[in-house]
C-alpha cells in the first residue's frame, strides 16, 4: 500500500486542487455571462491527479496536455488571471488571446503546448523528453493526455520511439472514462479500445506501467515520484494510467455545472448530499474527499480550509477582473506571431 | 404540384443522407460519434436508429485507419461517407486521402474505382481556435483525383450531397458549420445537381464576384450595401471547385469586364490565386480592371474574437474590394 | 453435485489429429504440386527482373521478394477467390500467388501500356481486383487499412470473403497497423494480419527501431491471437493460414500471423547489403523455402526431383515468354497520360 503523506504535503496540495477547482467555476460562470464563447472543456474530478503529479516537477522540466488543460497549467503555476483571460481570448492572456481555451500553456513555465488535436500531447511530449535527454541535466518531460489518445495511431509511433531511446518521459495518461474501474474487456465506455487492459499497450512496448485512483492524491503522488525516479535515472519512459470517473458536468458535448459550486460544507456534514449526484458528492469529488480527510486531522483544520478557500475565491475574483478589463487584442497586432 | 419546403442546410443534409442511403445499401456512414449520438453538430441525427449499427459506424479516435477504411471498402464495393469532425483533422487523414483514395482509379487503369464522400467543416466565426476552424479546400483541390464540392445553400447542400454520393470517384464536401441553421427551399421530387455547375447566385452588370461556400452571404450582403451606391454586382457560386465550371465564371466577366474572387482561406496560394489566373487567361481582352482577390489573412486562425473576425473577409470588407476594383 | 459435471476427465481425451496429406494420393499431390509451382513461379520472376533491372530495363527502384515465397504462397493458398488481398512494396509474389498474369504484372513493371496500370503506376501499385487484389503499396503500411475497409465490405454485405494484409517488419512501427488492429478487433472483422518479418526495413534492423522484446504481444494488446511462424516453411505458413481464415470467416475476428523470413537480394536491385552480416545471410538461405518444400515433397509425396525440374522448366519458359511480350511491348502513348483521373 502506498504510505500517507506528511500532513503539510497534503494541505499543499488541497490548496492547489481548490484553487484548480474554483478556476474551472470561473471559466463557467465567465462563458454563462457570455465573456467568451466557443467549446471549451473543465478538469473537475481530476484534480488530485494533476494536483499530485505536476507538484513533483522541477522548474527545468517541461510539460504538455491536451484540451483539458486548465487543471494542469494552474497546476503548473501559470497565473490565475492571464489563464482565464486567454480562454476569454483577451490580450492579457498567456498567449495574447490567440490561443484560447484549448490551447492554453505557459512556454515561460516549460508547458511547451496543449495540442487540440487528440494524442498529440504524446508525441510532442516525445519531443519534449528528446530535449530534455539531449540537455543531459536530469530534467523530464511530462505527457498528460485522456485515455483516447491511445486510438490514435501516433501515440503508438510516440510510445515506440520513447522506449527504443530511453527518453525521460512521464506517460500520464488521464483515464476518465465513467466506471472505467473493473471494467472487462472493451467495458472502458467513454473509450473506443479493444484493449481490456491500457498498461498492456506501454506493456507490449516495454514501457512499465502504474495504475492508480486518480482521485487519490497519496497513490499519484507514489507513483508519479517512482516515475520521476526512473526517467531521471536514464531507465525511460513510465506510463501511468490515472483512474477517475467522469464528472457528471463533462458528460454532455456542453460542459454545466451539474454538481454545483463546491460547497466544502458537505465535507464538514454541514451541507446535504442528496439527488442524483450524491454517490460524486460522498465518493469521487476529489477535492471533498481530500478536504474530509484533512478535517479529520485536528481541531482547527476546518478554520484553516475555510481560510484556503477564502484565498482561492478572492484570487478567482481577482483573476476574473483581470481578464474582465483585460482588453480585446488590437487589431493592428493581427498579423504578428506568425513567424520570429 | 408540391408545395416548396424549407429547411435548414443541416436537414437538407440530412435529407440527402437519408434518400441515398435508402436507395442503395451499400451507402455507409463511418466517423467519429456519428452512430447513436447523432455527430457533434447533430448532423447524422436519425440515421443511426434507421440503419443500425452496420451502416452508421462509430469510429475510435483513428482517423487515418479509419479513413484507410473507408477506402478499402470503397473500393470492394460500398460508398462510404467519412466524416471527419472538424476540417483541421483532415491533417490526419491525408496519406490515406492524398496516396491511396486520389490515384487508385489512375493507377488500375481506370479498372478501380473509390466512390466514397469525404465531409469535413470549413470556416471559422465560432470562437474555436487555431486547431479548429481552418479551411483546407484549396488544399485537397490541389491534388488530381479528388473532387471538390462546398454548397453555400440548403438546396445546393442536399444536390450536391447526392451527386456526390452517387459520384464514382472521391468527392470532398466542406461544410461551413455555421451554415448549419441557414434556412431555404428545397426543390421537391430527386434533387441531384450535377457536379462542375456553378450557380448565377445575382445578375449584375457591373462586376462578377466569384465567391466559394459562406462567401457567397457576405457577397449578398455586400451587394445590397453596394446596389444602393448604383453599382450592381453579378455573383457566382462555383459550387465545386473540381471540377471548375470555367465557361459561366468567364461568360459572366465577358459581360461585367471586372471580377473580384473571394475565400475564407488563407489567401497565398490559396483557389483565389487559381480563379484569378483563369480569368487572366481566358478573359484578358475583356478585362477594364486587374482581377481583384479578397481572401482569408496569411495567419493561424485566432481564438480571440476581436482578431478572428479579421481573419476572413465579411460583407464590409467585400465591398471595399468591390470599390477598389471599379476604380 | 452430478457425477457427469467433470470437466478434467474430458480434457484428457486426446483432441483428433488433423489428417496429415496422404503420400502418393493424387489429389493432395496435385495442390502441393501447385504451391510449389506458385513459389517457382515467384522465384523465377523474380530473378528475371532482377536481371532485367541490372542491365537498366525497369525504370526506378524495384523490391523483389525472392526468399519471401513461402509466406507468399504460404498465406494466399489458404484463400479463396472472393477473399481479399492487400499488399506492400514487396509485392510481385502477392500478385502472382492470387493470380495475376505474369505478361502483365512485367509490363508494369517495365512501365509498358499493357501493364496493370497501362504503365502509370510500375511495381509498387500493381491493382488487380480481378484476383481480389487491392494492390501492391508505395506507403508503408498503406495496405492494412484497404484490407480491414474490404473486411467491412463483407461484413456489409455478408459475403464471408475474409481480407489478408501483408505488410513488413517495417510497418510494424506505423500507428496506421494499431488503429487498424483496434477496429479490426472491436469490430471482429475477418481480416488476417501478416507481418512478412525479413529482419530489415530498408538497410535497419528490425530490433534497432521496434520496442519491447515480443511482436506478437502488439496483436495482444488487442485481444488479437497473435502467433510467430517459420517464413520459410511454407506448409508451416499455409496451417496457420487456414487456421486463421477459417476463423474470421466464422466470425471469430483477426488474427496476427509473423512471418519471420529473408529477403535474398536486399532492400531493392542494387542493395550491396553491407549492412548484412555475411554468416546470417548464409543461415538463412540454408533455410531456402524451395528445396526444403521440394525435400518435403519427395519424402511425403514420394514426388521426385524430375517432375519438379518440368515444373522449374515450364515456369521458366513462361517467365521467359513475359519477359519476351513485356520488352517488346509499346510505352504508353502521350494520350495516357490524363486518362483515368477521374471516371
Ligand atoms: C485528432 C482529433 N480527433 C477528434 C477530436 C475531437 N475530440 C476532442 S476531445 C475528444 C475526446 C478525447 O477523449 P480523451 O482523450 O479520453 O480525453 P477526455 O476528453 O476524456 O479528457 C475528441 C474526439 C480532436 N480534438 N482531435
Ligand atoms: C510511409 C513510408 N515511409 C517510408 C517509405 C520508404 N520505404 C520504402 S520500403 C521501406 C522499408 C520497409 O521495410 P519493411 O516494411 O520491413 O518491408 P521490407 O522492405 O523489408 O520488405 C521504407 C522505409 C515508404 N515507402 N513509405
Ligand atoms: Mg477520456
Ligand atoms: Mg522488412
Amino acid at each position: 500500500m502506498t504510505t500517507a503523506l506528511p500532513e503539510d504535503r497534503l494541505w499543499h496540495l488541497f490548496e492547489m486542487m481548490l484553487l484548480m477547482r474554483r478556476f474551472e467555476e470561473s471559466v463557467v460562470k465567465m462563458n454563462v455571462e457570455n465573456h467568451f464563447t466557443g467549446h471549451y472543456h473543465l478538469y473537475i474530478g481530476q484534480e488530485a491527479t494533476g494536483a499530485a503529479a505536476i507538484a513533483q516537477l522541477e522548474a527545468r522540466d517541461t510539460i504538455t496536455a491536451t484540451h483539458r488543460n486548465h487543471g494542469h497549467v494552474i497546476a503548473r503555476g501559470a497565473e490565475p488571471g492571464p489563464a482565464l483571460a486567454e480562454i476569454m481570448g483577451r490580450a492579457g492572456g498567456l498567449s495574447l488571446g490567440r490561443g484560447g481555451t484549448i490551447h492554453l500553456s505557459d512556454p515561460a513555465l516549460g508547458f511547451l503546448s496543449t495540442s487540440g488535436v487528440v494524442g498529440g500531447s504524446i508525441s510532442l511530449g516525445a519531443g519534449g523528453a528528446f530535449a530534455r535527454k539531449m540537455k543531459k541535466d536530469g530534467s523530464v518531460h511530462m505527457a498528460c493526455f485522456g485515455d483516447s489518445a491511445l486510438e490514435e495511431g501516433v501515440a503508438y509511433e510516440a510510445l515506440n520511439i520513447s522506449s527504443l531511446w530511453k527518453l525521460p518521459i512521464v506517460l500520464l495518461c488521464e483515464n476518465n472514462s465513467a466506471d472505467a474501474w473493473d471494467k472487462s474487456r472493451g467495458g472502458y465506455t467513454s473509450l473506443v479500445h479493444a484493449a481490456n487492459d491500457l498498461r498492456s499497450i506501454p506493456g507490449a512496448m516495454g514501457i512499465p506501467s502504474i495504475r492508480i485512483d486518480g482521485t487519490e492524491v497519496d497513490e499519484v503522488h507514489a507513483a508519479v515520484a517512482e516515475a520521476i525516479a526512473h526517467c531521471r535515472s536514464g531507465k525511460g519512459p513510465m506510463f501511468i494510467e490515472a483512474m477517475t470517473r467522469r464528472w457528471a458536468g463533462s458528460a454532455p458535448l456542453w460542459p454545466e455545472l451539474s454538481t454545483g459550486v463546491t460547497d466544502l460544507k458537505m465535507a464538514t456534514g454541514e451541507a446535504p448530499m442528496s439527488g442524483e449526484h450524491k454517490a460524486w458528492y460522498e465518493e469521487n469529488d476529489p477535492v471533498l474527499k481530500l478536504a474530509r480527510r484533512l478535517l479529520k486531522t485536528s481541531p482547527q483544520a476546518k478554520d484553516r480550509m475555510w481560510e484556503l478557500d477564502r484565498k482561492a475565491i478572492a484570487r478567482m475574483q481577482a483573476a476574473e477582473k483581470f481578464a474582465i478589463d483585460s482588453p480585446m487584442p488590437a487589431p493592428q497586432t493581427a498579423l504578428e506571431h506568425v513567424f520570429a | 404540384m408540391a408545395e416548396p419546403r424549407i429547411l435548414t442546410y443541416r436537414e437538407a443534409v440530412l435529407e440527402a443522407l437519408f434518400e441515398e442511403m435508402r436507395a442503395n445499401a451499400d451507402v455507409v456512414v463511418i466517423g467519429e460519434d456519428v452512430a447513436a449520438a447523432g455527430g457533434v453538430f447533430k448532423q447524422t441525427e436519425g440515421l443511426f436508429a434507421e440503419f443500425g449499427a452496420n451502416r452508421v459506424i462509430d469510429t475510435p479516435i483513428s482517423e487515418p485507419g479509419a479513413f484507410g477504411m473507408a477506402v478499402g471498402a470503397a473500393m470492394s464495393g460500398l460508398r462510404p461517407v467519412f466524416e471527419v469532425m472538424f476540417g483541421d483533422f483532415m491533417t490526419l487523414v491525408m496519406d490515406q486521402l492524398v496516396n491511396q483514395a486520389a490515384k487508385v482509379r489512375y493507377m488500375s487503369n481506370g479498372t478501380a474505382k473509390v466512390p466514397l464522400v469525404l465531409r469535413t467543416t470549413m470556416g471559422l466565426g465560432a470562437n474555436l481556435g487555431p486547431q479548429h476552424s481552418q479551411s483546407f479546400h484549396a488544399w485537397a483541390a490541389h491534388v488530381p483525383g479528388l473532387k471538390i464540392a462546398i454548397p453555400s445553400t440548403p438546396a445546393d447542400a442536399k444536390g450536391l450531397w447526392k451527386a456526390a454520393i452517387r459520384d464514382d470517384d472521391p468527392v470532398l464536401i466542406f461544410e461551413d458549420r455555421l451554415l448549419y441553421t441557414m434556412k431555404g427551399d428545397i426543390p421537391a421530387g430527386d434533387h441531384v445537381l450535377p457536379l462542375g455547375q456553378a450557380r448565377i447566385v445575382r445578375e449584375g452588370r457591373d462586376v462578377t464576384l466569384i465567391a466559394i461556400g459562406r462567401m457567397v452571404e457576405f457577397a449578398q450582403a455586400a451587394a445590397k450595401l453596394l446596389a444602393d451606391e448604383g453599382i450592381e454586382v453579378e455573383i457566382i457560386d462555383p459550387r465545386t471547385l473540381v471540377p471548375f465550371d470555367t465557361k459561366t465564371v468567364i461568360d459572366s466577366v465577358k459581360r461585367t469586364h471586372r471580377a473580384l474572387v473571394i475565400d475564407g482561406a488563407p489567401r497565398a496560394y490559396g483557389v483565389t490565386g487559381e480563379i484569378a489566373a483563369t480569368i487572366a487567361e481566358e478573359a484578358f481582352d475583356w478585362l477594364d480592371a486587374p482581377v481583384g482577390r479578397l481572401a482569408g489573412s496569411n495567419t493561424p486562425v485566432p481564438f480571440s474574437r476581436s482578431l478572428e473576425k479579421l481573419a476572413r473577409p465579411d460583407a464590409k470588407t467585400i465591398a471595399q474590394h468591390v470599390r477598389a476594383v471599379l476604380g | 453435485m452430478a457425477k457427469s459435471k467433470k470437466p478434467a476427465a474430458k480434457s484428457k481425451i486426446p483432441a483428433p489429429k488433423p489428417r496429415k496429406p496422404q503420400p502418393g494420393t493424387r489429389q493432395d499431390s496435385a495442390a502441393f504440386l501447385a504451391i510449389y509451382r506458385q513459389m517457382a513461379l515467384i522465384r523465377a520472376f523474380e530473378e528475371a527482373v532482377r536481371s532485367l533491372a541490372t542491365s537498366g530495363l525497369v525504370p526506378g527502384l524495384v523490391h523483389l521478394c525472392s526468399g519471401q515465397e513461402a509466406t507468399n504462397v504460404g498465406v494466399i493458398s489458404a484463400l479463396e477467390p472472393r477473399d481479399i488481398i492487400a499488399s506492400h512494396h514487396r509485392g510481385h509474389g502477392h500478385c502472382l500467388a492470387r493470380g495475376a498474369e505474369p505478361n502483365l504484372l512485367l509490363a508494369e513493371i517495365l512501365g509498358k501500356a499493357a501493364g496493370y496500370g497501362g504503365g502509370r503506376s510500375g511495381s509498387m501499385h500493381v491493382i488487380d481486383l480481378e484476383h481480389g487484389n487491392l494492390g501492391t503499396n508505395g506507403i508503408v503500411g498503406g495496405g492494412i487499412p484497404l484490407a480491414c475497409g474490404a473486411a467491412l465490405t463483407a461484413r456489409a454485405r455478408n459475403s464471408g470473403a475474409v481480407s489478408v494484409c501483408f505488410f513488413g517488419d517495417g510497418a510494424l512501427n506505423q500507428g496506421l497497423l494499431h488503429e487498424c488492429m483496434n477496429m479490426a478487433a472491436i469490430w471482429k472483422l475477418a481480416v488476417v494480419f501478416v507481418c512478412e518479418n525479413n529482419g530489415y526495413g530498408e538497410f535497419t534492423a528490425i530490433d534497432d527501431v521496434t520496442a519491447g522484446d515480443s511482436i506478437p504481444a502488439r496483436g495482444e494488446v488487442f485481444g488479437i491471437p497473435s502467433k510467430t511462424i517459420d517464413g520459410m516453411d511454407v506448409l508451416a505458413v499455409r496451417k496457420a493460414a487456414l487456421a486463421a481464415v477459417t476463423k474470421a470467416r466464422k466470425g471469430g475476428g483477426p488474427s496476427f500471423l509473423i512471418c519471420n523470413t529473408w529477403r535474398y537480394g536486399g532492400h531493392h536491385v542494387g542493395d550491396k547489403q553491407d549492412y548484412k552480416d555475411d554468416a546470417e545471410a548464409k543461415a538463412w538461405r540454408a533455410k531456402d523455402p524451395l528445396p526444403r518444400f521440394a525435400a518435403w515433397l519427395a519424402k511425403h509425396h514420394g514426388i521426385g526431383a524430375r517432375k519438379l525440374s518440368n515444373i522449374d522448366q515450364t515456369v521458366a519458359a513462361q517467365v521467359a515468354s513475359a519477359v519476351d511480350a513485356a520488352r517488346r511491348a509499346p510505352e504508353p502513348d502521350s494520350s495516357a497520360l490524363d486518362r483515368h483521373v477521374y471516371g
